[in-house]
């Protein structure tokens, strides 16, 4: 099992972001949570990936208790959030070595000209990240996730600003690390995409997750309708 | 081995984030030259006596480097809260500890590289740098790198501390400058009779500085995964 959330719940003061999140994600599976702006999803996103303590409840990451072990499983970690995690005055190039060297990946020149080449950032591999643009931002956020090879990807609404063609790499991308037993997260409030890229479906709404289905029993539209009667609610 | 690469890898990106942006670099630089500029303006001329005027010295340089290291500690963590950088460094799984001992090597570098520099303009102003001799001016490195040291161990905890609370980057010198009187007290004795007899007459003040320094240091780097991680 690449990952198990039991009854995960994180307060801030009195009230509760999320409530008792409880799933789990085996090897190439990609679990899509769908829910609206402030349903908690960055938030248990933080969460698994062990950038803030949950409130309450346990969370495993390849068999490793990652609350009482996080710096054991981050490596195994990628992730994309809205924030850049990275440094805007140096050039994807230098914070994918920077970074490639502290993960200690193997072949790092090679990688970081593949992986660029991949998210379409060859041309602005030595130009400084604080002149991208949110989509090219985003792209670099994707490569830098993946430059170590993690078994589980965590993307926060990683179609965000995304144009056409980035997002069919995005496409591409989770289907392939879905192919090498890698497991996904991936929150979105998109339901056409989610639906393409997911094999399991999850709302959440006001802090609560509940399990919808997998692909194969339901289709996108039925998909859609559900989504929007649960959040009229 | 690991450990040790990775602080190497630290260190070495926060030593050209400041080198590449450079505005933390002319930021201290011009403001230690102002400190010596005014208090040798303002107090130069009336200490004919070598005494008074190693004393003088000894007050400039740390009032100096101690609001320098303050801006410096500052913007060593502002640079890793600003886009979240830390929580990428976190992500790679390097060690807190780890990463608190590169943030202290990386400002201590930063710091002694500025008192190199700003030592020797200081005692040419207070009509010092001709009576020193390059011995006492090394033995002056080595007490000012001693103090460097206690004073970033205890800096880099707490400016982690303070720059992830709103408005901490003027509540660190509030909550450093306490902690560190000990350093700054041995380091401006030591200082003193450096630049007056050329020897420190009194192990008692840099024994003070030593002991504090490493006291400092250990207790930090105990703290560091708490401060770091939450």
């Amino acid at each position: 099992m690449r990952l198990r959330a039991s009854q995960l719940t994180k307060e801030f003061g009195h009230r509760a972001i999320v409530k008792n999140a409880t799933f789990s994600v085996q090897p190439g599976e990609v679990v899509t949570i769908f829910g609206p702006n402030g349903a908690g999803k960055t938030t248990l996103i933080k969460i698994l990936a062990t950038l803030l303590k949950p409130t309450s409840g346990g969370l495993e990451i390849e068999g490793t208790d990652a609350i009482a072990d996080a710096s054991d499983v981050r490596s195994a970690l990628g992730v994309v959030i809205h924030e850049v995690l990275a440094y805007p005055t140096f050039t994807p190039y230098e914070n994918l070595k920077f970074f490639g060297q502290m993960y200690g990946v193997k072949q790092l020149e090679d990688r970081i000209t593949t992986l660029l080449a991949e998210v379409g950032l060859q041309r602005f591999t030595h130009e400084p990240l604080r002149i991208f643009s949110r989509g090219m931002t985003q792209r670099f956020m994707i490569a830098r996730a993946l430059l170590h090879h993690p078994a589980v990807l965590l993307f926060d609404e990683p179609f965000s600003g995304l144009d056409a063609s980035a997002k069919q790499f995005v496409l591409r991308r989770v289907a392939e690390e879905q192919q090498n037993d890698k497991g996904l997260v991936i929150t979105t409030h998109n339901t056409e995409l989610g639906y393409l890229v997911g094999t399991r479906f999850f709302f959440m709404i006001d802090g609560e997750l509940e399990e919808v289905a997998r692909k194969d029993e339901i289709t996108a539209e039925t998909l859609l309708l559900m989504y929007e009667d649960r959040i009229a609610l | 081995m690991k450990p040790l690469r990775q602080i190497g890898t630290l260190v070495r990106k926060d030593l050209a984030l400041q080198f590449r942006s450079k505005e933390t670099l002319v930021l201290i630089f011009v403001f230690s030259v102002l400190v010596v500029l005014i208090f040798a303006f303002a107090f130069g001329p009336i200490f004919p006596e070598r005494g008074e005027r190693g004393k003088l010295a000894a007050s400039v340089l740390w009032t100096a480097f101690v609001f320098a290291g303050i801006i410096i500690l500052n913007r060593s963590f502002v640079v890793e809260r600003s886009h979240s950088a830390l929580h990428g460094i976190r992500l790679t799984g390097v060690d807190a500890s780890n990463f608190y001992l590169s943030k202290v090597v990386s400002n201590v570098v930063s710091l002694f590289l500025l008192e190199i520099v700003i030592t020797p303009i200081a005692l040419q102003f207070l009509d010092l740098l001709n009576v020193v001799t390059v011995g006492v001016l090394l033995k002056l490195l080595g007490v000012l790198s001693i103090g460097t040291l206690g004073f970033c161990a205890v800096g880099v905890l707490l400016a982690g501390m303070s720059t992830s609370t709103s408005g901490g980057e003027s509540l660190l010198s509030v909550i450093q400058l306490p902690l560190v009187v000990p350093i700054i007290i041995g380091g401006a004795k030591c200082t003193v009779s450096l630049l007056v007899s050329g020897v420190v007459d009194d192990w008692l003040w840099l024994n003070l500085l030593i002991g504090c320094s490493l006291v400092f240091l250990a207790s930090a780097y105990l703290l560091a995964g708490v401060v770091i991680e939450e």
